[in-house]
């Protein structure tokens, strides 16, 4: 056929989905109707706060602009959250990269050729120092993202920040992700066990926030990171599943350690995706706040509403977006963002349209502000919580979300919770099954994408600014620890991870946190309290 | 009586440094073997000396591997030197994952065969690697 032909036989044929299915499989019908979704549902801010937690929502406050930021040196950082904040970015969200997230100091074999590349490099006090400089600890909140054993130290980093500039603990607002099991791109086995025995994880993870619940009221002790758990390319089923599966495992140890449920719970929180089909991920969302509110009161006795609040971040799925035309990603995020603040999310980060080629630069950067800021500031999605709400379709939808999630979950819940099921390797199963659907969806035309298996333009010549990390910074850190090392005073340094080697070799029950604390006071850098962590478990990175 | 020719041809498939994001070589995996290549997947955290040695022991020609944090010059570098240095020319090398398209050609420069970016189609994959095996 001519492309003149293909022009005309699109309008003689009419233009029509491949199928009539949500994303997650869903088949969906001509309209829907009253009696598909008879059920009046509870006003925002009532249980099981379906429509929202909140009764004024948006009217009363935005969601918070949140985009994930960190590169290079802490120095490097700190300059983009600065600009970051001054584009109206109203809360931060720091990326630490690989080897801070993996225990590993710059100088490390395996960890030189990664430094500052996917977050930016905190590994001692100083960085941590450097990565803050002119930030109001108590009057920003802020998201670190670093996942245990390594998210004590960054936590123990970030309090003592704190407890210098003479800010109190109980003042300081934010999130330490905290999840050593959703936080690896996606819940890999591999990425999970290959640097610390899990088990141990989770365990220290408890420890942090067992700390946290004491010390810090303000704080999110855990973030359930499902984002990660979706851009594996399982559904948005799975991905509700998963996640609140996974909540309701830490609920049930933390009141194993005979912490109190309403203690705790309100400082749970999650971190979520919005892909593409834009109705299924507003019934989703509102399907998982039920769904928390329920477990929460019913499971487990809360009586503070705070507790069966499901608080969520959302982040614009990065897996729908394309290097070709990348452009195109700017009109995907914002429907995406768009569904993101018409499900009701607390804070949104908009993904921004270089992701399929680099970390963002400073100019996709604040679009995805503007994005948001336009949507807030002009629409008028703002003035009324839950507009979407009494849809008959959405209600449906909604119903039909919650199904399929408690579906998952009870297959979950039989096989001894989602951290057993990780352990046991299912999890790992569904995912892989799931990736290879996404797949062949892509490549049967199944699951469409303009300019790539739909609408795609050969030999496409792509003419964006792609962001680059300064040439000598690698060089930089690496130069840097291994300076810092030989000049710090040895003596301390070395007392306080013996300390805390016997502490976690002698007493597998003891809270390690405080220990983690003295080490990081006394300048020990993340690589070495991790290895003194990985000592007291008999643990070695495989080679 | 003319050699006898591979009838199957085994690839290793692997990621480098500390990068975790592993959804794509795990597709590509399972493209490749679907289409009757061998394939060795070396998993997460390799050091060019592990794959180097791998590549050796499983008797390879083909290398695949990808990167999605930027580390992909970092790597191809070392991995061009020690294969020259182990006498391994023959063995070639193909990139994929979220690489700017200007990076493409200074790769191959630097010895890389092939690089593949996102949204790269399965056929194409393939065929590439049938090519490149012969």
């Amino acid at each position: 056929m001519s492309q003149d032909e293909k022009i005309y036989q699109r309008y003689l044929e009419g233009e029509r989905p491949p199928n009539y299915r949500t994303l997650s499989g869903v088949e969906l019908k001509e309209f829907y109707t009253a009696e598909d979704a008879p059920r009046e549902e509870s006003p925002p801010g009532e249980y099981p706060y379906t429509r929202g937690i909140h009764r004024e929502m948006y009217r009363k406050r935005f969601w918070t602009r949140r985009q994930q930021s960190g590169f290079g040196t802490p120095q490097e950082s700190n300059a983009r959250l600065l600009y970051l904040l001054e584009q109206g970015q109203t809360g931060l969200n720091v990326d630490t990269d690989m080897g801070s997230k993996l225990g590993l100091d710059p100088d490390h074999e395996l960890a030189r050729g990664d430094v500052g590349l996917q977050g930016t490099s905190v590994t001692t006090y100083e960085d941590m120092e450097e990565l803050f400089r002119d930030i109001p600890l108590d009057k920003v909140s802020t998201t670190l993202i670093v996942q245990p054993p390594y998210s004590a130290v960054i936590t123990a980093m970030y309090l003592l920040m704190a407890r210098k500039q003479g800010i109190p603990e109980s003042s300081l607002i934010g999130t330490i992700m905290n999840c050593p099991i959703t936080q690896l791109a996606g819940p890999a086995f591999q990425a999970a066990t290959h640097f610390f025995p899990i088990e141990q994880a989770v365990k220290i993870g408890l420890d942090t926030m067992e700390y946290c619940v004491r010390n810090m009221p303000k704080w999110n002790i855990v973030n359930i990171n499902a984002y990660n758990i979706r851009e594996t390319g399982v559904n948005a089923f799975q991905e509700g599943a998963f996640a609140l599966s996974l909540g309701a495992d830490y609920v049930q140890r933390l009141l194993d350690r005979g912490l109190a449920i309403d203690d705790f719970a309100p400082r749970i929180a999650f971190f979520t995706a919005a892909h593409l089909d834009f109705f299924e991920e507003i019934a989703k969302i509102r399907a998982m706040r039920r769904i928390w509110a329920r477990i929460m009161k019913e499971r487990f006795g809360a009586q503070n509403e705070r507790s069966c609040w499901f608080r969520t971040a959302i982040q614009t799925a990065a897996l729908p977006l394309t290097a070709q035309q990348p452009l195109n990603n700017i009109v995907r995020a914002t429907v995406q963002t768009l569904a993101a603040a018409l499900a009701g999310t607390q804070s949104i980060h908009t993904t921004s349209y270089d992701e399929a080629f680099s970390l963002p630069t400073e100019e996709s950067h604040k679009l995805s502000i503007r994005t948001q800021q336009i949507i807030a500031y002009e629409t008028n999605v703002v003035k009324t919580a839950d507009p979407l709400g009494g849809s008959h379709f959405v209600e449906w939808l909604t119903d039909r979300a919650e199904e399929e999630i408690l579906k998952i979950m009870d297959t979950i819940q039989n096989k001894g919770g989602f951290i057993r099921c990780f352990l046991d390797g299912w999890v790992e199963e569904q995912i892989r099954d799931a990736r290879h659907k996404y797949a062949r969806e892509m490549e049967d035309g199944e699951r469409l994408s303009v300019g790539v298996n739909t609408f795609r333009e050969e030999d496409e010549e792509v003419k964006i600014k792609i962001f680059r990390t300064s040439s000598d910074m690698q060089q930089q850190r690496i130069e840097y620890i291994e300076r810092y090392k030989k000049e710090r005073d040895q003596g301390p340094v070395e007392r306080v991870l013996e300390q805390l080697y016997q502490k976690a070799e002698g007493d597998k029950e003891a809270n390690l946190f405080a220990p983690i604390m003295e080490a990081v006071e006394a300048g020990a850098t993340m690589g070495e309290i991790s290895d003194a962590l990985r000592r007291a478990e008999n643990f070695e990175i495989p080679v | 009586m003319p050699p006898a020719e591979k009838t199957i041809t085994k690839v290793l498939l692997a990621k480098m440094g500390l990068d975790g994001h592993d959804n794509g070589i795990t597709i590509v995996a399972k493209w490749l073997r679907d289409a009757g290549f061998e394939v060795v997947y070396a998993g997460l955290y390799n050091t060019p000396a592990r794959v180097i040695s791998a590549a050796r022991q499983e008797d390879v020609d083909l290398i695949g591997l990808s990167f999605l944090g930027g580390e992909h010059f970092y790597y191809s570098e070392k991995l061009v030197q020690n294969l020259k240095e182990e006498g391994m020319e023959n063995v070639k090398l193909i990139l994929g994952g979220v690489i700017p398209p200007e990076d493409v050609d200074p790769l191959k420069q630097m010895g890389i065969t092939a690089v593949f970016t996102p949204g790269t189609m399965r056929q194409t994959i393939i065929d590439s690697f049938q090519t490149l095996a012969k």
